[in-house]
């Protein structure tokens, strides 16, 4: 900004009004009204529920809306009032339930899995579509590999019924082989390798984009002299191009991190088929929540579970960053 | 080294060198085998589904999924156009969400971007934060449900299917160093010592530079409002207001837990027998994709270039 100000003489002076002048009032209402529309989502949509969080200490039964409801709009308010605080009971509830160790588990065991396996192959994608010679090609195999990204969950859910219902394709094979079928919607042990298969299917593509841009933006002169110095490709990739991806790969696992308690609500609630026998492998925190919540067992628990994670989250994000900030301050997000 | 590549001959020298920078011969086929293995294993998941749509029921429940149809047939697909309203109401539904809310998120986001991507806006940081704060904090699914269901009241109608989804924190992040880095503050400058407004100068100068930023906003918001199924699932209890996502998901569901029921209550296979056929479930899910796939190589090229904006820090 000030370096531009100063090739353009005057424009700094223009544009750095100290005093507040009636031409610069006007212009700061132009520039709030720009921003309402945007303010009115983002309150009603993300800060005004914030406040019901508070439902985590509650008892508290939902009710269908009356029909005076638009009186009752004090309901912000009736949060703090109305219902029994219970303190932490809630929390004690859930985590002494058998299955909260089971959600944990799947929670951060998908995730983490997610998060390695996601960075290596989506870096290793990056990687070889800037190696690869023909450019079209590359570009042929990128678009590709980037399509997943747009098939919803719900599609992805079409195909894996495809592939492992009572006449899909695997049991095809399965019969053609001579062996024994199998029922892939009750037996569990499969479905981590679906999750995990399911998740890279879609989302390599799609994260290997910021490496590759990121990748075509180093300077080709380094290359040069490490290839004048003796470095073949793959030390030139470990030596320059791993060490300059660095900065982009530690901010998107900073907010990978950020993500570690949610999930993927869609791929593990869609994916099972709402299968009974799968439980165990795909109730993650944000199945468990949703879960809760529609069992029509009281609010307060699943706000609790949806509490944990919000927090756990938002404390982890921060973590993360001060320490990538103390380590490497030119990493850090902000 | 730096300071001699200005001589000519330097310059050959590099010149040879990118050329025996490029990987051997070797590595480029093996690459090139990789990526046509990893291009199959993505292909071939939709083919079988397309495949799937297009066999006839008897082949199907026959010889099951496979990559080629054992006997063609379109009676799916003529089963569903013509019965237009199991999938019409729904089909209705997301063409409306899709066009609106993709209005309101463009409009929305593009609004809220230019301010404070302007250096002269006092208050830049404090807005950007506001923004930027949600993508730390969210306050999760229950207090979502709850601020929709009971103070919003956009529960159970077609409001809930694009509303909470109109506007992106993350692509005003994006949009905001688009303009940064695509609108020069000269341009901005001349406008105004020729006397434009705020708005007049966002309208015909800063819009304009910012088309491409803006029609990758379009089509994420589109394509997170067509391909949306929690939403849905959690705020809307009537059939009428059910999008595609969640009806090819009931369909889905119910079909499975039919089947497997059927195998053990021998009663329940007339039932099952009554239901949507196996092909015609895969010619709905082809329906509720295929207008993706089929505009995924036209607008391919923006995202990219969109997405690529993205990954400028700050």
């Amino acid at each position: 900004m000030a370096a531009k100000s100063a090739l353009t003489p005057g424009t700094a002076k223009t544009l750095k009004h100290n005093k507040w002048g009636s031409g610069e009032i006007k212009r700061h209402l132009a520039f709030l009204t720009m921003l309402l529309p945007g303010l009115v989502f983002l309150f009603c949509f993300s800060y005004m529920p914030m406040p019901a969080l508070v439902l985590a200490f509650k008892r508290y039964q939902l009710a269908t809306p009356p029909a005076d409801y638009w009186i009752q709009n004090r309901f912000i308010y009736s949060l703090f009032i109305d219902n029994e605080w219970v303190g932490f009971s809630n929390f004690e509830y859930i985590f002494n339930t058998p299955d909260a160790a089971m959600v944990l588990r799947n929670t951060l065991g998908y995730n983490i899995v997610f998060m390695v396996l996601g960075l290596i192959l989506s870096v290793a994608l990056a990687i070889m579509v800037n190696e690869l010679r023909n450019r079209i090609l590359a570009k042929v195999y990128h678009t590709i590999l980037f399509m997943p990204y747009f098939i919803s969950w719900i599609i992805v859910a079409y195909v894996v019924y495809a592939f492992v219902s009572a006449n899909g394709v695997f049991n095809q094979w399965l019969k053609a082989l001579g062996q024994n079928t199998i029922n892939f919607y009750s037996s569990a042990q499969y479905w981590p390798f679906i999750f995990v298969f399911c998740n890279i299917w879609k989302y390599t593509g799609n994260n290997s984009i910021i490496y590759l841009a990121t990748l075509t933006g180093f300077d080709q002169e380094l290359y040069e002299a490490a290839a004048i110095d003796g470095a073949n490709k793959w030390k030139q990739i470990t030596n320059i191009t791993i060490p300059l991806l660095t900065p982009t790969i530690v901010l998107l696992q900073i907010l990978a991190v950020g993500r570690i308690f949610n999930g993927d609500f869609d791929m593990f609630y869609s994916l099972p088929n709402g299968s009974g026998p799968l439980k165990n492998v795909s109730t993650t925190l944000d199945v468990y929540v949703y879960n809760t919540m529609k069992s029509g067992a009281q609010l307060g628990l699943a706000s609790a579970a949806a509490f944990f994670q919000s927090i756990v989250g938002f404390v982890l994000v921060l973590t993360t960053n001060l320490i990538v900030r103390k380590v490497s301050p030119d990493m850090a997000m902000f | 080294m730096t300071s001699q590549t200005h001589a000519t001959p330097k310059v050959k020298i590099v010149k040879k060198n990118r050329d025996m920078n490029e990987i051997s011969n070797g590595a480029n086929t093996v690459l090139n085998i990789v990526f046509i293995i990893a291009v199959l294993v993505t292909v071939i998941p939709i083919w079988v589904i397309i495949v799937a749509s297009f066999t006839s029921e008897k082949a199907l429940t026959t010889y099951g999924y496979g990559f080629w149809p054992q006997e063609w047939s379109v009676e799916a697909y003529k089963f569903l156009f013509s019965k237009g309203s199991i999938i019409g109401t729904a089909y209705k539904n997301t063409i409306i969400a899709t066009v609106v809310g993709t209005v309101l998120c463009v409009a929305s986001v593009g609004l809220y971007a230019y301010p404070i991507s302007r250096a002269d806006f006092r208050w830049r940081r404090a807005f950007t934060f506001i923004s930027f704060f949600t993508q730390l904090f969210t306050a999760g699914t229950v207090a979502f449900y709850v601020t929709c269901r009971q103070i919003l009241h956009i529960g159970n109608s077609i409001w809930a299917l694009f509303l909470p989804l109109s506007f992106s924190a993350y692509w005003v992040l994006v949009m905001r160093s688009f303009y940064k880095s695509n609108v020069p503050d000269a341009v901005i400058e001349s406008a105004r010592i020729d006397g434009a407004g705020e708005w007049r100068t966002l309208i015909q100068i800063v819009l304009p530079l910012a088309v491409p930023g803006l029609a990758t906003v379009a089509l994420f918001a589109a394509i997170s409002i067509w391909n949306n199924f929690f939403n849905c699932m959690l705020l809307v209890d009537e059939a009428k207001y059910y999008n595609l996502q969640y009806t090819i998901y009931q369909t889905l569901n119910n079909i499975r837990f039919l089947r497997e029921m059927a195998s053990q209550v021998g009663a329940l296979a007339s039932m099952v027998a009554n239901l949507p056929s196996e092909t015609f479930r895969m010619a709905m899910a082809m329906v509720t994709m295929g207008p993706i796939i089929l505009a995924y190589p036209f607008f391919q090229k923006y995202f990219v270039k969109g997405l690529t904006i993205g990954a400028v820090k700050g």
